[in-house]
């Protein structure tokens, strides 16, 4: 057959189709059964596949269950405290939850790779986190029940936990977290580039309005996508803390973590693409402790076609199939349109973006960390915007003077800053103030006030009021304030 | 059964059921000799038409007019299925069968899977 001539001319000149798989039908692993899965262009029959799964699952989370990494090589695995996996019913979080059961907490033998020879669970209990999303995503409607089906099915061995995404605005959660109690109702005020935080007179929305509010006032479909998943991120971060859970697991697949990294980058959350992938998390308790929590996504070596197969093949039970609606236009659904698009004709791309990206680091490191997502902040990146952005003299601050023949009503718009606290830009990274003020595609300038803001922002920045208004700080307090200027006992 | 005619029977999951009635298995009859244009419609007497013998591009465009209820943008597109559409034949990769050009064989099991649900 020709696979160069003109295909409209000639009837065979058509490139020959290249198979999917590298050499021949049979598995790869064994060499004797026939296959019954191409990985990447790997054969393997359905006997193989399933040790290969839990390989690659044991391989990416069991160096990290251990405080130190040469603590995991001499004496098996013993982490530092309980384990949260976040399920959201989907598939990966199904394959990761049913990965958990047969790995740690079902009796078995010894297989190949295994790194924890004492057997057992590393973890002293093992909790299961759902979270809410009702409220906001309509589709997603009376799936808690059958949620908790799901995991109470496993029997007695996962606690279930149910959380609301309400609770991120919601004061009873967040003391029942163990977060230091505020009290100044505080919301956000979007004035131009600059965001204010603002005084509220009172406080008596109910979570759930907050919580709607908060959605509503988000700019764009792409800022709500990310929003919801950034409130997400941190009450399963805040919930382990709560539960003692050194572990947070997640069910990110390979194929979702290419998406999300692409995602991410392309709304300008580059600097923390280090933490897509993994993350260690501090929480900055008011005693002046510091509870750690590693955040890790045990199936990033494994892809959504071989989750489809493990969630078919062990008849488990997905529920989370609201993504299929499609229709969506933000920014992540269509890199998984993309991802997704890609991974069919070119698999072995979309694992090299997982890859690639696993080797970017930023240059200089910062403790300083945002807002609202509570990821680091590069330093002087306000600044930097500052310098590279086209920006409207209405969103220049009041020392700076405009050109005459530029009349600008009022001068700057920023007259109501004196019942502001203060600018919260500088505490936010560049991907979530990007998400806030970004122009809707209609154009409307995000001009908005009396945002609600979600309780771990309000809590922060009531201590920061304290130090401002002269209010008598205690000792623990004033240890947190001020804990990243002090030098370590030992040194 | 004639021989004029293949049995199969067809499942979905991964939410794909939602599109076939929120059935996830079905027994379907099809003609063994179809229209090589994968038109669904019956072969005429004539000997002018061009045929081929049944395969899962015919099959998908089989169960799109036959069976699909809504939205057929979400399970075809390119005379395939969706990207992030998984086919098992007979408990296999269809890509080792040779995806769309597999041709059916009576008693066949054919599972159609979407991979595009939460994570």
């Amino acid at each position: 057959m020709s696979s160069c001539g003109n295909p409209n001319a000639e009837a065979d000149a058509l490139m020959t189709r290249r198979p999917k798989y590298d050499r021949s039908k049979a598995c790869v692993k064994c060499k004797s059964k026939t296959g019954n899965i191409v990985i990447r262009h790997a054969v393997y029959c359905k006997d193989c596949f399933f040790p290969l799964i839990s390989l690659r699952f044991r391989r990416t989370l069991e160096p990290h269950v251990n405080p130190t990494l040469d603590l995991h090589r001499r004496k098996g695995l013993k982490a530092s405290g309980n384990l949260l996996i976040g399920f959201s019913g989907g598939l990966g979080s199904t394959v990761l939850l049913d990965l958990v059961q047969k790995t740690y907490l079902a009796p078995r033998e010894r297989q190949d790779g295994d790194q924890n020879p004492n057997g057992g669970c590393p973890w002293p209990k093992v909790v299961v986190a759902h979270i809410d999303t009702s409220s906001v995503l309509t589709e997603v409607q009376g799936e808690s029940c059958r949620i908790r089906g799901v995991v109470e099915s496993y029997g007695a061995v996962f606690e279930y936990l149910p959380l609301r995404l309400e609770d991120a605005f919601d004061q009873k959660w967040w003391r029942s977290v163990g977060g230091p109690d505020f009290v100044h109702p505080t919301g956000l005020d979007i004035i131009n580039e600059d965001m204010f935080l603002k005084l509220l007179s009172s406080n008596r929305t109910s979570p759930s309005s907050a919580l709607n509010a908060y959605i509503a006032s988000l700019p764009t479909q792409t800022a709500v996508a990310s929003g919801i998943q950034a409130l997400v991120r941190v009450l399963l971060l805040y919930t382990a803390v709560s539960t003692h859970a050194s572990h947070l697991l997640l069910g990110t697949s390979l194929t979702s973590l290419s998406i999300s990294l692409i995602s991410s980058i392309s709304q300008g959350g580059g600097y923390s693409i280090k933490e897509e992938a993994q993350e260690e998390w501090s929480d900055n308790n008011e005693d002046g402790t510091d509870r750690t929590v590693r955040l890790v996504r045990p199936l990033r070596e494994v892809g959504t076609k071989e989750c489809t197969l493990w969630a078919w093949w062990n008849d488990l039970t997905v529920i989370g199939k609201h993504r299929y609606s499609g229709g969506r236009q933000d920014i992540s659904a269509l890199t998984r349109d993309f991802i997704v698009g890609l991974e069919k004709d070119y698999p072995s791309t979309v694992s090299a973006i997982a890859r690639t990206c696993n080797k970017l680091t930023t240059k200089e490191s910062t403790n300083t960390k945002c807002l609202f997502c509570e990821r680091p902040v590069q330093s002087g990146i306000q600044e930097w915007k500052h310098k590279i952005s086209i920006r409207s003299y209405r969103d220049l601050g009041p020392d700076i003077m405009s050109p005459p023949h530029m009349n600008l009503e009022g001068g700057s718009s920023g007259d109501s800053r004196p019942t502001h606290t203060g600018p919260v830009a500088s505490n936010l990274c560049y991907a979530c103030h990007t998400t806030w003020t970004s122009r809707s595609i209609r154009g409307n300038a995000a001009s908005q006030n009396d945002i609600p803001i979600p309780v771990w922002v309000a809590s922060r920045s009531d201590h920061h009021n304290d130090l401002r208004n002269g209010r008598k700080v205690e000792e623990n307090d004033l240890q947190y304030l001020i804990k990243d200027f002090l030098l370590d006992s030992g040194s | 059964m004639s021989s004029d005619n293949l049995s199969l029977k067809i499942e979905f999951g991964g939410g794909l059921e939602l599109l076939f009635s929120k059935q996830r298995s079905h027994n379907i009859t099809i003609p063994a000799i179809v229209r090589k244009d994968d038109s669904t419609s019956s072969l005429p007497q004539e000997n002018d038409v061009e045929t081929k013998p049944a395969d899962i591009t015919y099959l998908i465009h089989h169960l799109r007019d036959h069976l699909l209820k809504e939205r057929p943008e979400l399970f075809i597109e390119n005379k395939t299925v969706r990207p992030g559409i998984l086919v098992l034949v007979n408990d296999t990769d269809w890509e080792l069968e040779g995806e769309g050009d597999y041709q059916l064989k009576n008693g066949d099991e054919i599972v159609f899977i979407s991979t595009l649900h939460g994570g």
